[in-house]
């Protein structure tokens, strides 16, 4: 009867629905995924722990939310900062000493301060799930059938605004040259007399400013809670591994792939299957383009 | 010299007066009785399962304070930390080898009371669960396993119960023209439920099935799909059991896509049951089904007056320490203690034989004890569905409120059918 009738334009809102939802879910993995693949690029190091930093960042956002009723949107100003020390500190603290070390004792180090930082949190501030509920939470924008949560748009511009940033920051500044160049080679880089514990210093804190950041912008979306990370980083990896380890452009197409592959493989085939999907697509990646579909050259060599 | 009868006399009295006092609330206790409890406290699982620790040892002062304790000895709890299934087995351990318990209770997870009953059985040690609801937990053949709650399947058939005898006649609708779109969690609990109740909807009630979905919670950050899905198809009924954040999300983003169905009906204390889902959506959360213990509303001169009697007191004991209604961690764990009690008054042992003889024995019909259940025990040592008498509660207002069966409460279900997402004050 009438659904008949309605099948055409129906279907034609479904289809540019699940796109937005396409481009929202990208947004918010690309966020994400962006200060893991900048750490992975120049200090050739998988950070573990990335999932817990996003879990510090939400956290951040719940208790100035819950203490001062400061909104998400003016706590990410604060939380760049923040967390540009707290990835200083890690850094010295735990990073530093490894750094030189094997692949293997990097990964322990990490998934280590992974453990850590997840236990703190659960004596800190208990197993609890929490929200931030600030007035725009619900607030959907429409355009004709489709619907934009504004939040996720949000999350979305900003992911965006910061892989650009990123980008021309490694490609025009002298701290960005140093970086590359340290990337690239080690070695020749401290024989030219680039310090190089500096670069890495300052690339560890500028990932996690900007997984801190991911982490309030995130908080009104999903429960806030000591494990809250797991949740995101293991998409995280898949995304940075088919945009090429490394590459923020590339994180950030990879982000929309595995979203597209969420989306489409939940609609179609049903939520249970969007891992099987991403994690096939995953694999085909390793076996025929381990670099990643944009990766640089030489990083499947590294063996991680 | 001189003193001494009148010392005599003056213990004798105080003596006299001791014996009367214990006597109102049952005999003076002499020694002590250790039972094993087993609760992930730390964790994923931390929230329920400190609620259902402070629900035993609530009902561990009650017992101690007002009931004679257990066997005529104060009960002591020896608490272990099971956040997982290997810790819990391990934790198992401890408490059957280094604390020397007969006994040990527990668990509230269906991923922590299968590990755990194992261990339990392998030491000859009785275990009691007074709420996991995995329903595979007493068909392993396992010796001295009981379980106070129902299982997953009993949650299915109360789910089905209250949809075709109470949605579909205010919904002016035949069970049988009643259309039904199932979404789960993936876990044996989520499975368990739902496939009892797909079952019993389709072959008792010919109700209409058009969809099944699962899916694991813990990686799910988008439920867009899934509900763009759901609203083609157009169902009248969702029956969604979820977790965590995953109800939350479909909630709210049901309403960002202006998904109209005319009810949502979800079973236990996670998800949707759990006071965490009021708190992220606030008055936004109204109208939702969870089928749980009894809540706000509660009637309780619809129990037994034995059952009224521990009931009240249970109660008025949680309120006394926490400031709120009971929780169904409590409920769980309390009614589950002191049925534990009762079996134990009656076997006056802990051998396993002896206890089985008198949980065998117990026959007490609905309204019997707290939450208005009664006992009867399967071979396999499982409590029956109709004497465990469950409830369905609805958000009201920031609040989970008793809405059915309509004889145990004062209130009564609201928003059938569901209507406006911004209709429901």
């Amino acid at each position: 009867m009438d659904s008949a009738r309605r099948l055409g334009p129906a279907q034609i809102d479904v289809l540019a629905q699940l796109a937005v939802a396409t481009v929202l879910l990208g947004g918010i993995y690309a966020l994400i995924a962006v200060g893991l693949t900048l750490i992975f690029g120049i200090m050739r190091v998988v950070n573990f722990a990335h999932g817990e930093f996003l879990m510090l960042g939400m956290y951040l956002a719940f208790w100035a939310f819950a203490l001062y009723a400061v909104d998400p949107y003016v706590v990410v100003l604060v939380s760049i900062p923040v967390f540009f020390v707290v990835g200083l500190v890690a850094y010295v603290l735990v990073m530093r000493g490894v750094i030189q070390a094997s692949h293997n004792v990097q990964i322990f180090t990490t998934v280590g301060l992974s453990v850590v930082l997840q236990n703190v949190a659960l004596v800190a501030w208990s197993g609890d799930f929490r929200f931030v509920r600030p007035w725009h939470l619900s607030t959907v924008i429409r355009a004709g059938a489709t619907i934009f949560n504004l939040t996720q748009v949000v999350a979305f511009l900003i992911a965006v605004a910061l892989t650009i940033a990123l980008v021309a920051f490694m490609k025009w500044t002298h701290a960005g040259r140093v970086m590359r160049a340290t990337a690239q080679d080690r070695d020749a880089a401290t024989l030219m007399g680039i310090d190089t514990d500096r670069v890495y210093r300052l690339t560890f804190a500028i990932g996690i400013a900007a997984v801190g950041a991911a982490g309030v912008l995130v908080a009104p979306l999903y429960s806030v809670y000591p494990t809250a990370g797991l949740q995101f980083v293991l998409i995280s990896y898949v995304v940075v591994v088919l945009g090429g380890l490394g590459d923020m452009f590339g994180a950030m197409l990879g982000s929309f792939i595995v979203a597209l592959v969420e989306v489409a493989g939940s609609y179609l085939f049903g939520t249970a299957w969007k891992e099987i999907f991403y994690f096939i697509l995953f694999i085909l990646v390793l076996v025929f383009r381990p670099v990643g579909l944009f990766g640089q050259r030489g990083a499947e060599t590294l063996g991680v | 010299m001189r003193h001494r009868p009148s010392l005599v006399i003056t213990a004798v009295v105080a003596l006299t007066l001791a014996l009367v006092a214990g006597g109102s609330h049952g005999q003076s206790l002499s020694g002590e009785y250790k039972i094993g409890v087993l609760e992930p406290l730390t964790g994923n699982l931390a929230v329920q399962g400190k609620l259902h620790l402070e629900g035993y040892e609530i009902m561990r002062d009650l017992i101690n304070s007002r009931f004679g304790g257990v066997m005529g000895k104060k009960l002591v709890l020896a608490v272990g930390d099971g956040p997982d299934p290997t810790t819990v087995a391990s934790e198992a351990t401890r408490l059957a080898t280094r604390e020397g318990v007969k006994i040990i209770t527990g668990t509230f997870s269906s991923r922590l009371c299968g590990a755990a009953s194992e261990v339990a059985a392998r030491h000859n040690v009785i275990y009691w669960e007074s709420s996991c609801v995995d329903p595979r937990f007493n068909k392993r053949g396992l010796k001295h396993v009981y379980r106070t709650e129902i299982d997953a399947s009993g949650f299915g058939w109360y789910n089905v119960e209250f949809i075709a005898k109470h949605l579909a006649p205010r919904l002016n609708l035949k069970p049988n023209q009643l259309k039904i779109a199932f979404l789960s969690e993936d876990s044996s609990y989520g499975q368990g439920v739902t496939e009892s109740a797909r079952q019993r909807a389709k072959q008792e009630f010919g109700m209409q099935e058009l969809m099944l979905e699962y899916y694991n919670w813990t990686t799910l950050n988008d439920m867009t799909p899934t509900i763009l899905k759901m609203k083609q198809l157009n169902p009248d009924v969702v029956h969604h059991i979820g977790f965590g954040n995953d109800a939350v999300l479909f909630w709210r983003q049901s309403k960002e896509q202006n998904f109209l169905f005319k009810a949502l009906v979800h079973a236990g204390a996670t998800g949707y049951g759990g006071g965490d889902f009021g708190k992220a959506l606030g008055n936004d959360a109204n109208g939702v089904f969870a089928l749980l213990e009894p809540g706000p509303g509660f009637r309780l001169e619809a129990l037994r007056p034995e059952g009224q009697q521990i009931e009240k007191a249970f109660r008025e004991a949680v309120q006394k320490r926490t400031g709120t209604y009971p929780f169904g961690a409590h409920q769980l764990a309390g009614s589950g203690l002191w049925l534990l009690k009762l079996v134990l008054d009656r076997s006056k042992s802990d051998d396993p034989e002896k206890f089985n003889a008198a949980v065998m024995a117990l026959d007490m019909p609905v309204g019997s004890m707290i939450n208005g259940w009664g006992v009867k025990f399967s071979e396999v040592g499982q409590n029956a569905n109709d004497r465990v008498q469950h409830y369905m509660l609805q958000w009201q207002n920031g609040q989970l409120v008793t809405v059915w069966p309509e004889e145990f409460t004062t209130l009564r279900a609201k928003w059938i059918p569901l209507g406006a997402w911004d209709q429901r004050k």
